[in-house]
C-alpha cells in the first residue's frame, strides 16, 4: 500500500524543499561562481598526455626562438633539434610517418614554411628511430593574442608529441593579416585568408535562391493537411498540375545549362590546375655523431612525496677528453647542473623558464671522468616540475620506464649527447 | 461570426474545408515547416557532419576521388527518405532540395559560429560543398516521372554526377599551382598547411593517391560515376526506410478527427 505523507497532502512547501535540496544548491552555486570567477583556459593538454608518451618519444632539444612578440603579419622563427627515442614505446606504433607540426589554439599563426634537415615538411615522411633531426619553423602573426605554442610531431597512430612549449606574443589585428601567395601560372593572390570566398559565396547564395524559389511555387500553395486530405480522397491528379510540371522541367533544364556553364566558366578561367597534392617527405637523419660514453642504469627510483628522481649510473668514458655530467633533459624539463659552465651556457635565453627546474641537476662526485674511467654515479633531479607536469602519473604507466637525455660536456665546451633509459622503483619515503 | 466562417465552406484540391479549418490548416502549415526545418538543419547536419566530416569541413580534403565518391553517397539519405514522405503523402517534389537548403543552413551556420568565430579558421578553408543542383533535378524527376525507380535510375544518379562540376565553379580557384619550398602544391594544400589544425595533421587526409588512370586521368568522372551508382541503391534503401519510418511515428487518424475529416481505412501503399 502506498503511503501519503502528510506534507505533500498540506502543499507545497518551499522552506522543506530548499532544506532538502540545501546541498544541492550549495554545489550548484558553488560552481556557478567558479564558472564566473575562471579566466579564459590556455593550455591544450600537453600535460595529460602520459609520461612514456613524453618521456620516451620525441625529445626536443636547442630549442631558439627568434623572437617571442611580433605584430600581426611579422615572423618568428623557431628552430631546433629532436632526438626519436631509442626506447620507443612497445604500445605505440613507430614513426613510419610523420609530420612537423605545432600545437596552438587555433590557427592564431600561420604557418608559412617547415623544414626537417633542410627537406621541405610541408608533407609527412619517415623518420627513423635512435636519429637526430634538426627542423626550422617559420610562423607569421595572424591572431593577437598571448598564445602557448609547442613544436610537434604527429606521428601516424601514436598521435602528437609534444615539444617544449613557450609563450607568444602577437599584437596588432586580425583584420591586418594578409598572407600573399603568387602561383605557378603568376596570379597573384593578395591574402589566402579571403582568396576565393567571395565566389564561393556567391555560388552558394546563388544556388540557394534558385533552391527557395523552387521550393516557394509549392509553398506558396495550401501545404500539408490540405494536400493530405486530398491524396485520401484521391485527387492527387489536382495536386500536381501541368504548370507544375512545366515549372519543374524549367528548373531541370535551367539546372543544367548553369551547371555546365559555370563549370566551362571555371575551367576557361582557371585553365591550369592540380590536383591534391598526397606525396610523401625523404628524408635522412643528421649523420651520427661521436657518443663515447656509455651509460648503464643501475637503479633509478622516483620518490613520490619528495618529489625526486634518483638515478645510479654508470658511466664510462671511452672517449680521449675528460667529461662533466652538464644536463639531464626528459619531457621538455631541463635539470641543468648548475656547476658546470658549458651546460648553463647552452640554455637559450627564450627557453620558457617554467621548464628550467631552479634546483637544477645534482651529481654526486661531479669531477670530470677520465678517459678510459668507468665510474658509478649518483644523479638526482628533484623539483615540483614533476608534479606541475604531471610527470609523477608514470607510475600508472604500463611500462614503467624512465627515459630522457643526457648532455655531457668536456673542458672546451664540447657537447655529447647520450641516452638514458631503464626501469624505474616508485619509492614512498626513504630510498 | 465563428459560426458563420465554419459554416462557410471553400475546396482545395477537390475536398471541401470550411473557412475556418482552411485558414488553420495555413497556419498548421506555417508552423510545421519552422519545426520541420529546424528538426531537419539539426539532424541533417549532424548526420552530415559524422559521416562526410573532414571531406566537407575542409579545402584540402576535396580531392577527385574520396570527397567525390562519399559526399553525394552520403547527401542522398535525407532527400531519399524525406522524398517518400514529402510525395507519397503529400505529392510535393521538394524533399530533396529541401533536405539540402537545411544542411546548407546549418552547415554555413557552423562554419561561422564554430570554425571561424570560435577557432579562427578562415572561410576559404571550410567552405561546404553544395548538393543543390543535384537535389533540384533529383526533385524534379521524380515530379516528371511520379515513380521512385525512375527517380533512382535517372535523379540519383544526376544527383551525383552533377557534384563536381556544380562545385567546380568555386573550388577551381583552390586548384591553382603553386610553389611552396621549392615543392609544387595546390592553393587548397598551402591554405591547409598554412592554417594550422593541430590535431588534423597532412597525413589523416583520405585523398586521391593517383590509382584511377584508365580513363586518361579523369579521377573525378570515374568517382562520380561510382558515386552515381550507390546513390541509385542508397536511394531506393532510404525511400523504404522513409516509408517504414513514415509507418510508425504517424497517428494519422487521430489528427484527422480532430481537424473534422474521415478516418483513413488503412494505411496508404507505398508507390512504385
Amino acid at each position: 500500500m502506498q503511503i501519503v505523507k502528510n506534507d505533500s497532502i498540506r502543499g507545497f512547501s518551499m522552506l522543506g524543499f530548499l532544506t532538502r535540496y540545501m546541498a544541492r544548491l550549495r554545489i550548484v552555486v558553488g560552481l556557478g561562481v567558479l564558472l564566473a570567477l575562471s579566466g579564459q583556459v590556455f593550455a591544450h593538454g600537453e600535460r595529460n598526455q602520459e609520461p612514456f608518451l613524453r618521456m620516451r618519444t620525441a625529445h626536443f632539444y636547442d630549442m631558439k626562438w627568434s623572437t617571442t612578440a611580433v605584430a600581426v603579419n611579422e615572423d618568428i622563427v623557431v628552430t631546433g633539434k629532436f632526438r626519436l627515442f631509442q626506447d620507443w614505446p612497445g604500445n605505440i606504433p613507430k614513426p613510419e610517418r610523420v609530420f612537423l607540426g605545432n600545437g596552438t589554439p587555433g590557427p592564431v599563426l600561420a604557418r608559412t614554411e617547415s623544414w626537417i634537415n633542410g627537406v621541405p615538411a610541408i608533407q609527412s615522411g619517415k623518420l627513423e628511430l635512435d636519429r637526430d633531426y634538426e627542423f626550422k619553423t617559420v610562423l607569421k602573426g595572424r591572431i593577437p593574442g598571448r598564445h602557448h605554442v609547442h613544436p610537434m610531431l604527429n606521428v601516424e597512430g601514436a598521435g602528437p608529441l609534444l615539444g617544449p612549449g613557450n609563450w607568444l606574443t602577437v599584437s596588432g589585428k586580425w583584420e591586418d593579416f594578409k598572407l600573399p601567395v603568387t602561383t605557378v601560372d603568376g596570379t597573384k593572390i593578395d591574402n589566402l585568408e579571403t582568396y576565393g570566398v567571395a565566389q564561393t559565396i556567391k555560388v552558394h547564395a546563388v544556388w540557394y535562391v534558385i533552391a527557395l524559389v523552387y521550393m516557394l511555387w509549392w509553398l506558396r500553395k495550401p501545404l500539408l493537411m490540405t494536400r493530405f486530405a486530398a491524396m485520401e480522397a484521391g485527387n492527387e491528379d489536382l495536386l500536381v498540375t501541368r504548370g507544375d510540371r512545366l515549372w519543374g522541367a524549367a528548373f531541370l533544364v535551367g539546372t543544367l545549362v548553369v551547371v555546365v556553364m559555370w563549370a566551362n566558366w571555371a575551367e576557361a578561367t582557371y585553365p591550369r590546375t592540380v590536383p591534391l597534392q598526397g606525396g610523401e617527405m625523404l628524408v635522412d637523419p643528421l649523420p651520427l655523431e661521436k657518443n663515447p660514453v656509455k651509460i648503464t642504469v643501475v637503479r633509478a627510483t622516483y620518490d613520490v612525496p619528495g618529489r625526486s628522481m634518483k638515478m645510479n649510473l654508470s658511466f664510462t668514458n671511452n672517449g680521449d677528453k675528460p667529461v662533466q655530467v652538464g644536463e639531464f633533459m626528459t619531457a621538455g624539463l631541463r635539470f641543468v647542473n648548475h656547476s658546470v659552465p658549458a651546460a648553463m651556457a647552452n640554455v637559450h635565453p627564450d627557453f620558457p623558464k617554467d621548464l628550467i627546474p631552479p634546483s637544477g641537476l645534482k651529481v654526486e662526485n661531479n669531477a670530470p671522468i677520465a678517459p678510459g674511467e668507468t665510474r658509478t654515479m649518483m644523479v638526482e633531479a628533484t623539483d615540483a616540475a614533476w608534479e606541475v607536469e604531471r610527470l609523477t602519473s608514470l607510475l600508472n604507466d604500463p611500462d614503467n620506464r624512465v627515459g630522457g637525455l643526457l648532455f655531457f660536456f668536456d673542458s672546451e665546451g664540447n657537447r655529447i649527447i647520450a641516452n638514458v633509459m631503464g626501469p624505474i622503483v616508485p619509492v614512498f619515503g626513504k630510498s | 461570426m465563428a459560426s458563420n466562417s465554419q459554416a462557410e465552406a471553400v475546396e482545395i484540391y477537390g475536398v471541401k474545408w470550411s473557412k475556418w479549418s482552411a485558414a488553420l490548416s495555413r497556419r498548421f502549415d506555417i508552423i510545421v515547416a519552422v519545426i520541420l526545418f529546424l528538426a531537419v538543419v539539426s539532424a541533417f547536419h549532424l548526420h552530415f557532419m559524422l559521416l562526410a566530416g573532414d571531406w566537407d569541413f575542409w579545402v584540402d580534403w576535396k580531392d577527385r576521388q574520396f570527397w567525390v565518391t562519399l559526399s553525394p553517397i552520403v547527401a542522398i539519405i535525407f532527400p531519399g527518405a524525406l522524398h517518400y514522405v514529402f510525395w507519397d503523402k503529400l505529392r510535393l517534389p521538394i524533399g530533396a532540395t529541401f533536405a539540402v537548403v537545411c544542411l546548407i543552413f546549418g552547415e554555413w551556420m557552423n562554419r561561422k559560429f564554430g570554425f571561424h568565430d570560435w577557432s579562427y579558421f578562415p572561410y576559404s578553408l571550410i567552405a561546404p560543398a553544395t548538393f543543390i543542383p543535384g537535389a533540384i533535378v533529383l526533385d524534379v524527376a521524380l515530379l516528371l516521372t511520379g515513380s521512385m525507380l525512375a527517380t533512382a535510375l535517372t535523379g540519383a544518379i544526376a544527383f551525383a554526377f552533377l557534384f563536381y562540376p556544380a562545385n567546380w565553379a568555386w573550388l577551381a580557384a583552390y586548384h591553382l599551382p603553386v610553389e611552396v619550398m621549392g615543392s609544387l602544391v595546390s592553393v587548397a594544400d598551402y591554405i591547409g598547411y598554412a592554417f594550422t589544425r593541430t590535431a588534423t595533421p597532412e597525413y589523416l587526409r583520405f585523398i586521391e593517391r593517383g590509382t584511377l588512370r584508365t580513363f586518361g586521368g579523369h579521377s573525378a568522372w570515374v568517382a562520380s560515376a561510382f558515386s552515381g551508382f550507390i546513390c541509385m541503391l542508397m536511394y531506393i534503401v532510404w525511400w523504404y526506410i522513409g516509408a517504414f519510418l513514415g509507418r510508425v511515428v504517424t497517428v494519422p487518424n487521430k489528427l484527422k478527427t480532430m481537424m473534422g475529416l474521415k478516418k483513413d481505412p488503412k494505411p496508404a501503399a507505398v508507390s512504385i
